[in-house]
């Protein structure tokens, strides 16, 4: 391989994985110097197009604390059918049905282009896919509807024989019986009181053992296992009949007098839901979906009262301490969340309204178990359908791109130990050798749950140095991680993913330009973004900012070249260029700042941020801009208020908004309608040509970002000029001599402002 | 052959609302995919961007040179589909109108052949949405490219294309939901039950025929 630059994206191609380091420092007090710890991204379940699963299991090292699964790091005695284990040097005998074995027959797991490789275990029962709607009924007519037609059409895009359910709440719960005959029947629970899981069911009546677990003899014929539970059916038996229920869905029929919020309650209609589950198919792959119109306004998890003239909790509450009902509320909601996670089934929440609807509150729901968090303004608009269409997208083989109840277990050689985890999962708390003491993240364990996942899903996770200063380099020169997933894969099959990478040591103090050198500045910019997010949920803004400076400027210290005092003589070397501006368009993001941004848009915000992989994270920090102009091809500019210029269109993408804007020239052009006139047809593809590009972000963006048409002078501008490094602004226009750009009306630091301080501390020897 | 179209969202209710993609769109994955727009450039180290400035005077925009599109450098895939900002487009309209009797009668004979393999309730159920159908179609309630899908869906329902017949039934169900939501889920079962008792009687013939040559069977 050339450069590292394609080592970097070849190992994230085959692998899912992306570290900050890719030459690690060899003992531990160098690694605390290097300033961003060793960690990476790992994507556990990517999209692999040339990753057939092998049909056997996986063979364990016999160790009983290690159990290392054999891969291609593994030195293999091919005559003695001997492998020792990479990670704890134990001796190993080769299974039986490795007898064959030699150096030109190998099995697929010890080749190196399998250090990812996928399992398929066939033994354990299978168990079909289910999903439980949990429907808010106060909204408007106009919602409801598009919301019972989206529902409706789902159970065509569902797998036949997965399992549904429906629970539709208001004022009460209402748990409904799908039964293919006869009357349709429900039961109706108060939405004031919390249940137990063990009222729950009994009240539903599924004490008695809903589910006859039976060793799973592949050819069962017609009696399905699953028949007992009422109220989760499969989807080819009801669909009829839930169509016809969804059909005649009624807003909740309790009058809501002036000035009042409609009663909803949406913390008890979770914990029936969580409950029924809990009882009828734990540790069975289940997605419940919550589908609500507004914030929980009774009961359980309130968020709000009814009073229309108290507003729901804005930061400026939080801060002062003024928001009565947020920590019982999130009390409630983090306790159905654990649940959920312990049970290994995901929640998400499809939130549609104008005002708040308690996402702040009801986060943990998604974020512990791996659900999805959507945010729109009504169920009838084209964001929510179609990202609700997309959860049940396939992928090239046909499958559903969705995995369900996976466990993550990380195995490090000596050298590492695993410091935590930050993602959509949870701790397991598994301790161990490998685990160390000190937590970044979810830490304290080396296995971790995430009950909900998808080809995207990518956790950061952290590690630890633990080999002492000036002791030699560890043995055969390289660390080893292995990552091992094991899953419910949307097919129902249970599947073990094996990703084992290794890097190079090396001594900190004589091949610092190597280590340097196998810097990964923009998964280190995500990884720290994760942690910095990470602490904004339980420290304030200021403190994390500060933090992320001190990193900062340390980072600087480390790897910049300058003569001391003289920030002039300041320079990065390639590899570190651009992690300064990632820092700067960082500080800015919503994701610590929560100036302009509810406490739900923010929690939201977060949430993706929190799980997607590389690109799209980056995109979140640093968005993208594009200029589309009569000069040349489309090409990517600064994000900088100097390229807003009146000649060209410009593409932004944020991740949650994708937003066009003419410059001032096209859009007289545009009102001219010059692109009508037959000689102007070029001017016509030059408007076009974004249009386009936009169009493909779209089709691949999960969840449906807003899309924005906008131009110079345009009110809806501000996204953009809120989004540019603001090098102009009122202040120091007339400095550049020449009117170009676009000058922004903002008191923020410009990147130039940023980097003359940063370079300032970084050259002093005081800080 | 799904729809392809791209409609603008409900801008109503949603606020910049994203336009919507049809369910051939969405689901025509695959094909070389053009480089995604994921490219930054990087600010200089001191931080303080070069000027550019408009090379363009505010005049008439300039003719005749070539379309500074990014498409030149990616495949036609996505030629049958209009702009964002352009209503759905029926399909190219033949002369020709879809008739109630040519999706009718097939529905309902695949219905008739469904009796005694499948439990009654099941079929009244069926019929029932069936009827439904008949009446809203009589009743001009449904488009132009529901009937032209739903002919098509019979064909393929007829030659036993199930998955086929399927997908159309998908398509109409995310594309035309409000139009058919209520009738659709009868067809949707109607070809599930049709390729139930087809492939029945497949195996029924193969039992048969194995039971005519037992000899096979005690074939070690």
């Amino acid at each position: 391989m050339a450069t590292y630059l394609e080592f970097i994206q070849q190992n994230e191609e085959r692998d899912g994985v992306r570290f900050s380091w890719n030459v690690w420092p060899s003992s531990r007090l160098e690694a605390t110097r290097m300033v961003v710890p060793l960690a990476c991204l790992l994507t556990p379940l990517k999209e692999r197009l040339d990753l057939p699963p092998v049909q056997y299991e996986p063979v364990l090292c016999s160790r009983p604390t290690c159990k290392a699964i054999l891969n291609p790091l593994c030195q293999v005695d091919y005559r003695a059918k001997l492998w020792a284990c990479n990670f704890c040097f134990q001796r190993n005998q080769f299974p039986p049905a490795y007898t064959g074995i030699s150096e030109v027959n190998q099995p697929a797991e010890l080749m190196p282009q399998f250090s990812t490789i996928e399992y398929v275990i066939q033994r354990g029962p299978q168990s079909p896919l289910i999903f439980l709607y949990v429907v808010d009924t106060c909204l408007e007519e106009d919602d409801l509807q598009a919301l019972k037609e989206s529902l409706q059409m789902s159970l065509s895009l569902l797998p036949p024989d997965a399992l549904v359910g429906l629970i539709t709440f208001g004022r009460m719960v209402q748990v409904h019986e799908l039964s293919c005959e006869g009357i349709s029947k429900s039961y109706v629970f108060r939405g004031t009181k919390d249940l137990t899981a063990k009222q729950i069911q009994d009240m539903l009546g599924l004490t008695k053992p809903a589910m006859p677990m039976q060793q799973a003899r592949p050819a069962q014929p017609k009696e399905h296992p699953f028949v007992s539970s009422r109220f989760l059916q499969p989807v080819h038996k009801i669909d009829m009949n839930l169509t016809d229920l969804l059909g005649e869905l009624q807003r909740d029929p309790w009058p809501v007098t002036q000035g009042k919020r409609p009663l909803r309650s949406t913390g008890v209609a979770l914990s029936i839901a969580v409950g029924l589950l809990e009882g009828t198919f734990p540790n069975t792959g289940a997605r419940i979906m919550l589908f609500t119109g507004g914030p929980p306004t009774q009961g359980p998890g309130m968020v709000v009262g009814d009073e229309l003239k108290v507003p729901i909790r804005s930061w400026h509450d939080i801060e002062k301490d003024n928001a009565r009902l947020m920590k019982k509320a999130t009390k409630h909601y983090e306790m159905l969340a654990n649940r959920t996670a312990a049970n290994g089934h995901c929640i998400d929440i499809y939130a549609c309204a104008l005002d708040q609807s308690g996402l702040l509150e009801m986060k943990c729901c998604a974020n512990l178990t791996g659900g999805y968090m959507v945010m729109g303004d009504s169920f009838n608009t084209s964001l929510f359908k179609q990202t609700f269409q997309r959860i049940f997208s396939k992928d090239f083989n046909g499958d559903f791109r969705m995995a369900f109840g996976a466990t993550l277990e990380v195995k490090t050689s000596r050298e590492l130990k695993i410091a935590g985890a930050i993602g959509p999962c949870v701790s397991l708390n598994v301790k161990g050798p490998c685990v160390s003491e000190n937590e970044l993240g979810v830490g304290g364990t080396s296995q971790w749950k995430i009950c909900g996942l998808d080809p995207t899903t990518t956790l950061g996770i952290y590690f630890e140095v633990v080999n002492q200063h000036n002791a030699p380099i560890p043995q055969g020169g390289r660390g080893a991680i292995q990552f091992v997933t094991q899953y419910q894969h949307s097919s129902t099959q249970r599947r073990i993913r094996v990703t084992t990478i290794a890097r190079n040591w090396a001594d900190a103090q004589s091949q610092l330009k190597h280590i340097e050198a196998a810097f990964d500045q923009e998964a280190a910019a995500v990884l720290m973004a994760r942690l910095g997010v990470f602490r904004a949920e339980s420290e304030e803004g200021p403190d994390v900012l500060r933090w992320l400076d001190r990193q900062l400027i340390r980072l600087c210290q480390k790897f910049g070249q300058y003569n001391k005092e003289d920030a002039t003589s300041f320079r990065l070397s390639e590899s570190f260029s651009l992690y300064p501006q990632f820092m700067f368009h960082l500080r800015r993001s919503p994701f610590l700042q929560v100036f302009n941004n509810s406490p739900d848009e923010s929690s939201y915000y977060r949430h993706h941020f929190a799980r997607q992989d590389l690109t799209q994270s980056l995109i979140m920090i640093q968005p993208i801009l594009y200029s589309y102009s009569f000069h040349g091809p489309p090409e990517p500019v600064l994000l900088d208020s100097s390229s807003i210029l009146a000649d060209r269109i410009l593409l932004m993408d944020t991740f949650f908004q994708i937003v066009i804007y003419l410059g001032e020239t096209i859009a007289q052009w545009r009102k001219a309608g010059y692109q009508d006139m037959p000689e102007y047809e070029n001017f016509k593809h030059l408007l076009q040509a974004p249009l386009d590009d936009a169009q493909d972000i779209l089709q691949a963006r999960f969840p449906m970002p807003r899309y924005i048409h906008t131009e110079h002078g345009g009110s809806q501008a501000r996204f953009l000029l809120s989004k540019v490094n603001p090098s102009q602004t009122h202040n120091n226009l007339y400095a550049w001599g020449q009117e170009s750009g676009a000058p922004i009306l903002t008191d923020d630091v410009s990147l130039q402002v940023f980097m003359d301080h940063l370079k300032k501390l970084a050259v002093s020897s005081a800080s | 052959m799904a729809e392809l179209y791209v409609k603008p969202g409900n801008k109503e209710r949603g606020w910049n609302d994203p336009p919507q993609f049809s369910y051939g769109l969405q689901t025509q994955a695959g094909g070389p995919k053009r480089n995604p727009l994921t490219k930054r450039v990087a600010a200089p180290q001191d931080g303080s961007p070069r000027v550019p400035t408009s090379e363009t005077s505010p005049g008439p925009p300039p003719m005749g040179l070539p379309p500074p599109s990014s498409k030149s450098s990616r495949p036609p895939a996505m030629g049958t589909c209009p702009a964002p900002t352009v209503e759905p487009t029926d399909l190219p309209v033949t002369e020709c109108e879809t008739l109630l009797e040519d999706v009718l009668r097939p529905l309902e004979q695949a219905l008739d052949d469904c009796h005694g393999h499948t439990k009654k309730q099941v079929c009244d159920d069926i019929s029932r949405r069936l009827a439904l159908l008949q009446e809203q179609w009589v009743g001009g309630k449904l488009s132009t490219p529901v009937k032209k899908r739903m002919a098509l869906l019979v064909q393929e329902l007829s030659n036993h294309r199930w998955d086929a017949a399927d997908d159309i039934h998908r398509s109409l169900m995310v594309d035309h939901v409000t139009e058919v939501s209520q009738w659709m889920v009868g067809v949707k079962r109607l070809i599930a039950e049709k390729r139930s008792l087809s492939s029945e009687e497949t195996a029924t013939a193969t039992t048969e025929e194995n039971q005519t040559t037992p000899g096979v069977q005690q074939d070690p």
